[in-house]
C-alpha cells in the first residue's frame, strides 16, 4: 500500500511540500500510527479514571476488564453509571469530534495547498453551525434535525465556496471565498442569536463554544459512521492529493482526475465538518493545528498525514475535554475554549518555527 | 398603533439636543454644574430615595409616566394598581395581559435608550440585569430618575415591593400586597418546618447541564419550600454542572422549569442520564412554571407554593411529622 516507488518515482518529488522529512517509508508510517494509537488508548483509560467524582482507578480497570470479558460488573451501580454511562460516551464523542475535525482540516489543507485552510477559516463550520442553530431554534422537536441540517449547512457552504472560488490552480481565490463565506455566516448567526428568545439564546451560546457534555448516543453513532467513511475516502485519495499538492496541472498530466478528486474530497470534508459541528458544537483549532503538528513530526505525505491527523485530533479533543470537565469540577467548562487555549499557543509556536 | 409614535417622533430629538446643549453648558461651568439642579428639584416637589443598590435617586412625587425594564417590575407595578401609569415595558413583559399592549422599549439587557427618552418618563425602574451603568449614567445626565431594584431572595422581593410602593406613591396598596406575600410565605414555611428536607436538583437546561448556585433566587425558593439543593454550595450563579456529580449526590427530587414549546429541558434525556438517582427511580421529576419561579415579583409566592407542594405533597405531613 505504501509503496515508496510511487513517491520517489515522481519527478516533482523534490517539491518542498513533500519532502520536509524525507520520503515516507512503511516503517515510519507504521511507527507513527502505532505510537499515536497506543497514546490514544492510554489517554482514554486515564480520561475514564478522571472526573468530578472519584472512582478508584483499580476499580475502573477491573470494571473495564469485566466489560470486555462479559463478566458481571464489580462496580457499585453509581460508579458503573458514572464511568460507563456518563464518562465513556463523552470520551467516545470527544474522539469522534476530534478525528472528524482533524480529518477535514487535513483534507482542506492538502486540497487547497494552503496552510491556513481548515473548516473554520473556509466557513464550512459556519455553514454547519448555522444549520444546527436553525434546527435548534425552529425544529427542536424533529428527530435528527440537528445533524441533518448541520450536514446540509456544511455542504451548502462548500458549494458556495466552490462556486465562487473555483479557478484552476488558484487556491488563494478559494481561500478568499471561504473567508468571506465564514464572515457572512457568522454575521447571520450573530443576528439570529440576537433576536432569539432569551432562554434559547443561552443554549446557543454555550453550544457555539463547543459542548461535548451531552454525550448523546445519536451523536456518537453519527460521528462514528462519518469518521469511518471520511477516513476511508480520504486515505484512498491520499496519493492523488500528494500529486495535487505539487500542482493540479502536473497531477492531471500524471493521470490524476483532479476535478473528481477535488469534488470528492471537498464533499467528504464538509460531511465530516457537519457531523463534528452538529454533535459537538463549534470546537475550534483542531482542524487547523493538528495536521500541521502531524506534518511537522512526520512529513507531509498525505498517506500518513490523513490517518495520523485523525488519531492526533481525537487525542487533542480528548485531552481538552478531560480538562474541561475536571479542572473546576463539579463545574464544567466549554470544550472549545480549552482546545483554543491549547491550540492557539501551539499554532503561534509553529508559525514562529516555520520562519 | 404607529401614529402616536410618529407624532412624538420629532420632539424627543429636539429635547435631546437641548439636553446635550445643557450638558455642554453644565460641563463648561465645571463640576458645580449639577448644584442648581438639586435646588430646582426641591422646588418641584421631589423626594430622595435610596434604591436597591444604594444609589440616591431624586424622584418626583406620584410619578405618572413610568417605564419598567424587567417583567417582574412590570408585574409589580400592575399589582400595585399603577398599570395606567406604565408607559413603556420590555419585550419580555407579558403579564398581566394588559402589559403586552404597552409600548416596548427593547429587552431587559439592552433597552433602546432613544425610545425610552422619547416616551418622556418621569421614572424608570430597572433591575441589575440590564446594562445598568451605561443606562443610568446617560439617563442621569438627562435628569430622568433611574430606580434600581435588586432583590436576591423572596424576603427581598417583598421588601422591594414595599419600597417601590413608596417611590410611586402607592404605599398603601404595596403594604397590603407585601403583607399577603409575607403571610403566604410564612404559611409555606410553617407547613414544611418539621418535614424532612429532600435533596433537590434544579435543572435550568440539560444540554449542557445548567443548574443554580448558592446566591440565586432558585436556591432561596428551594430552601423556603423545605428542600436543599445539591448545588446549593456552588459560588457561580448558574454553573454548567457535572452529570456524574449529580449521580453521586443522589437527588431525591429533580425540578425543572417547563413552559409551552420552548423547553430547554428534555425530560427523556434527564431520565436517561439520571436513571439511578432516587428522583428518577421514584418518579419525582417535577415541572414548575418558569414565570412563577424566575421572576422576583408578586407571583413569586405562587412559585414558592408550587415548589413546596411538589417537594412535600399532601399527606406527607402525617407520615413524617416530628410534632407530638
Amino acid at each position: 500500500m505504501m509503496r515508496q516507488a510511487e513517491i520517489t518515482g515522481n519527478p516533482m518529488s523534490d517539491a518542498p511540500a513533500v519532502n520536509t522529512r524525507g520520503y515516507l517509508t512503511r516503517r515510519r508510517a507504521v511507527f507513527v500510527i502505532a505510537m499515536l494509537g497506543i497514546v490514544l488508548v492510554l489517554a482514554c483509560v486515564v480520561a475514564l479514571a478522571l472526573g468530578s467524582e472519584y472512582v478508584a482507578p483499580n476499580e475502573i480497570l477491573v470494571g473495564l476488564w469485566a466489560k470486555l470479558t462479559g463478566a458481571a460488573s464489580p462496580l457499585s451501580p453509581e460508579h458503573e453509571v458514572i464511568t460507563f454511562g456518563l464518562r465513556l460516551p463523552r470520551i467516545a464523542l470527544a474522539l469522534g469530534v476530534g478525528a472528524t475535525l482533524a480529518l477535514a482540516g487535513a483534507a482542506f489543507q492538502a486540497l487547497l495547498r494552503n496552510p491556513l485552510a481548515d473548516p473554520y477559516v473556509l466557513g464550512v463550520s459556519g455553514g454547519a453551525a448555522l444549520g444546527s442553530i436553525v434546527a435548534l431554534m425552529f425544529f427542536s422537536q424533529v428527530a435528527f434535525a440537528r445533524p441533518l441540517l448541520g450536514f446540509a449547512g456544511a455542504v451548502a457552504a462548500t458549494f458556495v465556496i466552490y462556486l465562487f472560488g473555483r479557478r484552476e490552480d488558484d487556491p488563494a481565490r478559494l481561500i478568499l471565498a471561504g473567508v468571506i463565506t465564514a464572515t457572512f455566516l457568522s454575521s447571520i448567526i450573530a443576528v439570529l442569536t440576537s433576536v432569539a428568545e432569551n432562554v434559547k439564546l443561552r443554549n446557543i451560546t454555550y453550544w457555539l463554544l463547543g459542548d461535548l457534555s451531552s454525550g448523546n448516543t445519536q451523536g456518537i453513532v453519527f460521528i462514528a459512521v462519518a469518521t469511518l467513511i471520511g477516513a476511508v475516502v480520504l486515505v484512498t485519495q491520499a496519493r492523488a492529493l500528494n500529486l495535487m499538492m505539487v500542482g493540479e496541472r502536473d497531477a492531471f498530466a500524471l493521470g490524476v482526475e483532479t476535478a473528481r478528486v477535488r469534488w470528492l474530497v471537498f464533499i467528504t470534508a464538509s460531511l465530516l465538518t457537519g457531523a463534528a459541528v452538529s454533535a459537538g458544537g463549534a470546537i475550534g483549532y483542531v482542524g487547523l493545528t493538528v495536521p500541521h503538528l502531524v506534518r511537522l513530526a512526520s512529513g507531509a505525505d498525505n498517506r500518513l498525514v490523513i490517518p495520523a491527523s485523525s488519531l492526533a485530533g481525537a487525542l487533542l479533543v480528548l485531552i481538552a475535554d478531560t480538562i474541561a470537565r475536571t479542572a473546576f469540577a463539579p463545574r464544567e467548562l466549554p470544550t472549545g475554549a480549552i482546545t483554543a487555549l491549547i491550540g492557539a499557543p501551539v499554532f503561534v509556536y509553529l508559525l514562529l518555527k516555520s520562519r | 398603533m404607529s401614529s402616536p409614535i410618529r407624532t412624538i417622533g420629532h420632539r424627543p430629538r429636539a429635547r435631546l439636543l437641548t439636553a446635550c446643549c445643557a450638558l455642554l453648558i453644565a460641563a463648561s461651568a465645571g463640576c458645580q454644574g449639577t448644584r442648581p439642579a438639586t435646588q430646582q428639584n426641591v422646588a418641584t416637589n421631589q423626594r430622595s430615595f435610596t434604591d436597591g443598590i444604594g444609589r440616591t435617586v431624586a424622584i418626583k412625587a406620584d410619578p405618572q409616566r413610568i417605564i419598567s425594564l424587567a417583567p417582574n417590575i412590570t408585574e409589580t407595578l400592575f399589582a400595585l394598581g399603577l398599570g395606567n401609569r406604565v408607559v413603556g415595558v420590555t419585550s419580555y413583559c407579558d403579564f398581566p395581559a394588559e402589559a403586552k399592549t404597552k409600548e416596548q422599549v427593547g429587552d431587559t439587557i439592552q433597552p433602546n435608550l432613544e425610545r425610552i427618552i422619547a416616551l418622556k418618563p418621569d421614572l424608570i425602574v430597572v433591575t441589575t440585569s440590564s446594562q445598568l451603568e451605561k443606562l443610568a449614567r446617560q439617563l442621569d445626565e438627562l435628569k430622568i430618575p433611574v430606580y434600581v431594584t435588586n432583590p436576591r431572595s423572596v424576603r427581598e422581593v417583598v421588601a422591594s415591593i414595599r419600597s417601590l410602593g413608596e417611590v410611586t406613591g402607592a404605599g398603601g396598596r404595596a403594604e397590603e400586597l407585601a403583607g399577603e406575600m409575607d403571610r403566604r410565605t410564612r404559611a409555606v414555611q410553617g407547613r414544611v418546618k418539621d418535614l424532612p428536607r429532600p435533596r433537590v436538583f434544579y435543572v435550568l437546561q440539560n444540554s449542557p447541564l445548567i443548574t443554580a448556585g448558592r446566591n440565586t433566587f432558585i436556591n432561596d425558593l428551594i430552601n423556603l419550600a423545605g428542600g436543599r439543593s445539591i448545588s446549593g454550595e456552588e459560588t457561580t450563579d448558574y454553573p454548567q454542572f457535572s452529570r456524574e456529580t449529580v449521580v453521586a449526590r443522589a437527588p431525591e427530587v429533580i425540578v425543572f422549569p417547563a413552559s409551552h414549546g420552548t423547553d430547554l429541558v428534555n425530560e427523556t434525556d434527564l431520565r436517561r442520564d439520571f436513571t439511578l438517582t432516587p428522583a428518577v427511580r421514584n418518579n419525582r421529576l417535577v415541572r414548575v412554571t418558569p414565570d412563577l419561579v424566575d421572576r422576583p415579583g408578586p407571583r413569586i409566592v405562587e412559585g414558592l407554593e408550587q415548589l413546596a407542594n411538589a417537594l412535600h405533597p399532601a399527606g406527607e405531613t402525617k407520615k413524617d411529622t416530628a410534632k407530638p
